[in-house]
């Protein structure tokens, strides 16, 4: 794959079988083997292909349902495509209201652990965990299990964690919905200082103003087809006016 | 092989520091995060030493000389063996975690929590090794051969990745593989040579000598960890092959079952 490449998909595609009992233990199989379950096939992604540059912002719109959060999982790799391939050149970070964190764990082996999982040494984390638990606004709270924080402060902890470990292709689906009002504003202040530069991302969210903002190019979707992927201003038209 | 290793090094990857990190993790929170965690873990085998010493030493009379020695090892291999299987059978749903928003390989999980059970398991071997040595009075001296333990370590734990590898992820599309892991697991316990005599157990079942993927473990076990000679190489061999089989099983199943967890569990 070229160098300038950050994401490559060909002809991918992703359709859920939904069935409506759940034939999921084995007794459950052998006592309906004459008695199939009945699908639902739901296509949430339907046939495309595109690029994405490396150091690009890429932003994604579309209504509700219309498959952007399934497109994000297939490029971050957390779902397997139905047909064709995506090529992933760097460390994924997915990210809708926190990143993976496990609840049974403190503060500070969540942060060690999950930015270990985006990649980075020990050593490294360990010179920016007081940035990340003082953005987090966290201190005194480093060795709690996270289960006895508030929605909030789980929330708050996953986005300092994704703002300075970071990956190299990030996946931001509706981030600018966390915390207090207070705290947006800090985070739309990070997205507006240089945290993003140099880093691939693709930006789902609904505020157009934000995808104008920040977006060099944007996709819109509609029922799982990718209709338009490019300038940002022409996307956001194709979306205002189904809207209507 | 050892170039990819070498260039993971050279690339300053964090791929084993990674590793590390979640079997420590991991550990600690088996353990109750408790400073005396590594006495629970040894709690377990003392414990099943104690009812079966009692049973067949006590009560039946057995004539297995240095029983309580013979026990331990047996339950050390065995413990390890459910620890990593009965254990992990849900990992990929108490895991999803890790793999829920990144791209983190998930074979990584497995071998990190297998790591944790490592700890444990050198842990008891060193607690029997003390034990046989201090206070068994028929103990045989210590002889090179110990080290082939390091070998059947080996050969255990590609045997309970596989297993783990299988099980966790036929739980995706079967919940209820835990229940009938149970009952296979209690079964595979009887038809071990744990507490049995060796030359009884050879004459009632050869065909498990070679047919039960452990049992050649535990008899290897104790050859050289016990009587302090080389394990026997024909049941080494074999149950190198069932590991390893069952580790490819395992890996094809993660590829076909397994990328699709974080949609269906």
């Amino acid at each position: 794959m070229e160098d300038t490449i950050a994401i490559k998909a060909r002809n991918i595609s992703k359709t859920f079988h939904i069935s409506e009992d759940s034939h999921n233990t084995v007794k459950h199989r052998l006592f309906n083997l004459f008695n199939p379950p009945r699908k639902k096939d739901v296509e949430a992604v339907k046939m495309m292909n595109f690029e994405i540059n490396k150091g690009e912002c890429v932003g994604l719109i579309g209504r509700n349902g219309c498959g952007k959060s399934t497109l994000v999982r297939l490029l971050a790799g957390v779902y397997p495509t139905d047909t064709g391939f995506v090529n992933i050149n760097g460390t994924t970070l997915l990210m809708n209201l926190g990143v993976g964190m496990s609840h049974e764990l403190t503060a500070r082996e969540n942060i060690y652990v999950s930015a270990s999982v985006l990649g980075m040494k020990i050593k490294d984390v360990d010179a920016i965990f007081d940035r990340i638990v003082g953005f987090a606004e966290l201190e005194g709270f480093i060795d709690t299990k996270i289960k006895f924080f508030s929605s909030g402060m789980v929330a708050r902890l996953g986005f300092s964690i994704a703002v300075n470990a970071g990956a190299s292709i990030m996946f931001l689906d509706e981030i600018f919905a966390v915390g207090d009002m207070k705290f947006q504003e800090k985070a739309i202040k990070v997205f507006e200082s240089s945290w993003i530069e140099g880093k691939t991302v693709i930006l789902v969210s609904h505020s157009m103003d934000v995808i104008k903002k920040y977006c060099s190019r944007a996709g819109y979707m509609k029922h799982g087809e990718l209709i338009y992927l490019g300038e940002t201003e022409k996307a956001i038209q194709m979306y205002l006016k189904d809207n209507q | 092989m050892i170039r990819n290793v070498l260039k993971d090094w050279k690339s300053r990857s964090n791929k084993y520091e990674r590793l590390w990190l979640l079997a420590k993790i991991e550990f600690k929170l088996r353990y109750y995060e408790n400073k005396l965690g590594l006495l629970w873990a040894l709690l377990k085998p003392l414990m099943d030493i104690a009812i079966y010493y009692v049973a067949f030493k006590v009560i039946l009379k057995t004539d297995i000389p240095a029983f309580a020695s013979y026990l331990f090892i047996g339950l050390v291999f065995w413990i390890f063996f459910v620890e990593s299987t009965t254990g992990t059978i849900q990992i990929l749903n108490t895991k999803k975690y890790l793999y829920e928003y990144s791209n983190m390989n998930k074979l990584e999980i497995y071998i990190s929590t297998l790591f944790s059970n490592s700890i444990g398991f050198l842990f008891n071997l060193s607690m029997f090794f003390l034990f046989y040595h201090l206070f068994e009075p028929q103990a045989n001296p210590i002889s090179y051969n110990n080290l082939w333990v390091l070998v059947l370590f080996m050969n255990l734990f590609i045997l309970s990745l596989g297993c783990s590898l299988i099980l966790s992820n036929l739980y995706i599309i079967a919940k209820d593989i835990n229940q009938i892991w149970m009952v296979f697991i209690s079964f595979l316990f009887f038809l071990s040579p744990i507490f049995y005599k060796l030359t009884s157990f050879k004459e009632a079942l050869p065909e498990l000598v070679y047919g039960n993927p452990i049992a050649g473990v535990i008899i290897n076990a104790r050859r050289v960890m016990m009587d302090g000679i080389a394990p026997d190489f024909e049941l080494l061999a074999f149950d190198f092959g069932y590991a390893i089989f069952l580790l490819l099983v395992g890996i094809i199943l993660l590829n076909k079952l397994g990328a699709k967890a974080a949609e269906k569990l």
